[in-house]
């Protein structure tokens, strides 16, 4: 059971890094591009599930609800930040 | 090659895509493939202690995932000033 937990795990992983790096080339615009950073961090929330799933409570399962809590805590901060610079750059070249 | 570094070699060759856009994209997208790439890459990291069975490689995911977050925001608070 534990191994068929690990295994969905990991592909989930696998594939929102790929929804997300598709997003992030295919889209045109910088604000479209910017939505598809979040599913990386879920993506890393994943992985820390599966790697917790796999090792129980351990060094390395400590480490990954530790990446997967920053992950989810600054990705919408960076996103936040990135939208705002990018929304004001565009107002100061069109008022330029 | 356990299941775990398959992941990693797969995550690594994503890497590829976001270095095209930081490279020939503008400016501002760039940072955008940069923040995506640098999440990866503390992923994979993650990966790597997990498939390697070193723990080491998770504090340096740990440290690249804080790092990565606050040299984004000094990169765009620069981007902000800049004209």
């Amino acid at each position: 059971m534990r191994e068929v937990v690990v295994t969905a795990l990991q592909i989930a992983t696998i594939v929102l890094a790929v929804l997300s790096v598709a997003g992030v080339v295919l889209m045109r615009d910088g604000l479209d591009r910017l939505h598809y950073t979040a599913p990386m961090a879920l993506a890393g929330v994943c992985a820390g599930a599966a790697v917790c799933v796999q090792g129980g409570p351990s060094l390395i399962g400590t480490r990954a609800i530790l990446l997967a809590a920053i992950l989810l805590g600054t990705a919408p901060v960076l996103a936040h930040a990135t939208a705002r610079t990018i929304h004001e750059r565009r107002e100061r070249e069109g008022g330029a | 090659m356990n299941s775990w570094l398959w992941m990693v070699a797969v995550l690594a060759a994503l890497l590829v895509p976001l270095l095209g856009v930081a490279v020939r994209a503008r400016l501002l997208e760039g940072v955008v493939a940069m923040e995506v790439g640098g999440t990866m890459s503390a992923i994979a990291l993650l990966l790597l202690a997990e498939g390697t069975n070193r723990q080491p490689f998770a504090d340096l995911a740990l440290a690249l995932a804080i790092l990565s977050f606050a040299g984004s925001l000094a990169f765009l608070r620069f981007l902000e000033r800049a004209r």
